[in-house]
């Protein structure tokens, strides 16, 4: 089990030693029982710290905006930055490696281990407590979670409101971390890619009709661009379109600005949108879930990455997240790719 | 007698081989359907998956993909990569529901003319009874 105390002492420690410019972690919210991310910049305000069920954030997305308030500073402060990392936080940081977009000077890791458990599923917890108010989550014993309601504590077995992502996990502790906090322990992990594959064996036409009634809904916030640590383009293909046609624009930069996507949430454009970033994340998605959660409209986006994540598997023998030194799915092969399907 | 359906394709197509093997069925005047719409691209490689949806987008019914033979590239290897980046495009396009005979890739050298003309055919062949592409088409 991860020790709070001693990764409250660490966090202090490189504060007061002045190795990190601010630490991002957890702390509760003002309701008192979800987690919100927090910028720690005092060793006073360690205490703060926590590390409870309702961590679900992947506080990795915060480095993509550090690095460019840094590229805007005239002397920035060239310290690391702390970064508490679950497992598959870490991968997504991997990637970000694997990519240069950061190197591996700018962060420090704090890793935690998920170890047996994960994080809930703020949904199946409702549903299994018949909406009954809860006061406080703490990880248990025997990868159980201790619930405490008004009727007192009670205790729910992981399995029953973790969040899907968690319970189709792989890599339930941080691949890389400067300092580790629980243990490495791999979780009997059962099938990846179960919910998928229930899917997959929809027929074409129904499963056509799932997603033309899912894309339907999106009203294009681009939340899930927002939140993911992959979408880190400084110029999105989806935004081109803020591009003003004007009489004294030249046909030149006309050419150059492609309407790519058009900006109206109809299905056809919402096809396009999710198609290319579901393409955009072939093999750099490490599946953290957040799209699906901060989606509005509760589109399953996860099942669309999903998909890539498998095919690259299984195609290609290609998982993200876990080597930064390989070279990515897109910008590599191999001479025994597949073609069958190639004429 | 009701008009029969002339689907209409997309055929992105290398400069340095497939490209000049469509010139050459043209040069040869071999026939073949004129339902292709061909683009003249630097390499397979170079055709983002962005260009193929947005073919949809815009009303294809089917889109070819065709590139030089593995080892035969141009750019030594764009082909490579272009087959790998295209199965993954084409498992997508499956796993949404669209049919998967809308999306084709080849390899056509610059003297398969002979070729060029055949896949165009079996294409045409093959998009007919499927009828018009309407689900990723732009409806506004």
């Amino acid at each position: 089990m991860v020790n709070l105390d001693n990764l409250k002492k660490e966090a202090n420690r490189i504060l007061k030693e002045e190795k990190v410019k601010y630490i991002i972690g957890y702390k509760k919210s003002s309701n008192g029982l979800f987690t919100v991310p927090a910028f720690i910049k005092n060793p006073e305000e360690v205490e703060k710290l926590t590390w409870d069920p309702t961590c679900v954030y992947n506080l990795t997305r915060f480095l993509v905006d550090e690095k460019r308030k840094k590229a805007k500073e005239k002397e920035p402060d060239e310290r690391p930055v702390g970064l508490i990392v679950k497992g598959c936080d870490s991968r997504a940081l991997v990637v970000l490696l694997q990519e240069k977009f950061i190197n591996r000077d700018d962060v420090y890791i704090l890793g935690v281990s998920c170890e047996e458990t994960g994080v809930l599923d703020e949904k199946k917890l409702a549903k299994t407590l018949k909406g009954k108010k809860v006061k406080n989550i703490e990880f248990g014993k025997n990868d159980n979670f201790v619930v405490t309601t008004k009727d007192g504590k009670t205790e729910i077995p992981a399995k029953e409101i973790l969040a899907e992502r968690c319970l189709e996990c792989n890599a339930n502790f941080p691949v890389i971390s400067d300092i580790l906090f629980g243990e490495k322990v791999k979780r009997k992990s059962d099938n990846p890619f179960e919910s998928l594959e229930k899917f997959e064996s929809l027929s074409k036409e129904e499963r056509w009709t799932f997603w033309k009634e899912q894309l339907d809904k999106c009203i294009r916030c681009y939340a899930c661009r927002s939140v993911c640590p992959m979408c880190y383009c400084d110029e999105c293909v989806a935004d081109t379109i803020n591009f003003a046609v004007i009489a004294e624009t030249t046909a030149e930069e006309k050419a150059q600005k492609i309407k790519w996507v058009e900006k109206s949430p109809v299905t056809s454009e919402n096809f396009v949108y999710h198609l290319v970033r579901a393409i955009h994340l072939a093999g750099r998605c490490i599946d953290c879930g957040e799209c699906e959660r901060a989606c509005p409209l509760d589109i399953p986006l996860r099942l669309l990455n999903k998909k890539l994540e498998k095919e690259a598997k299984e195609l290609f023998g290609y998982e993200a997240g876990f080597d930064a030194d390989v070279p990515s799915l897109v910008s590599s092969f191999k001479d025994e790719d597949p073609e069958d399907f190639i004429r | 007698m009701a008009e029969e359906f002339e689907p209409k394709i997309v055929a992105f197509l290398c400069k340095w081989c497939s490209s000049a093997g469509s010139d050459l069925a043209g040069v040869s005047r071999m026939e073949y359907p004129s339902n292709v719409v061909p683009i003249t691209v630097m390499c397979s490689g170079s055709i983002s998956p962005l260009y193929i949806f947005s073919a949809f987008n815009r009303g294809a019914d089917g889109v070819l993909v065709s590139g030089c033979h593995p080892g035969d590239c141009h750019y030594i290897k764009g082909n490579f990569y272009a087959r790998r980046r295209i199965a993954l495009v084409k498992k997508l396009l499956d796993y949404i529901g669209l049919e998967p005979q809308r999306f084709q890739m080849s390899w056509v050298s610059a003297a398969e003319g002979k070729k060029y003309t055949q896949i165009i055919k079996d294409f045409v062949k093959e998009l007919k009874p499927l009828g018009p592409q309407t689900k990723l088409r732009r409806n506004l």
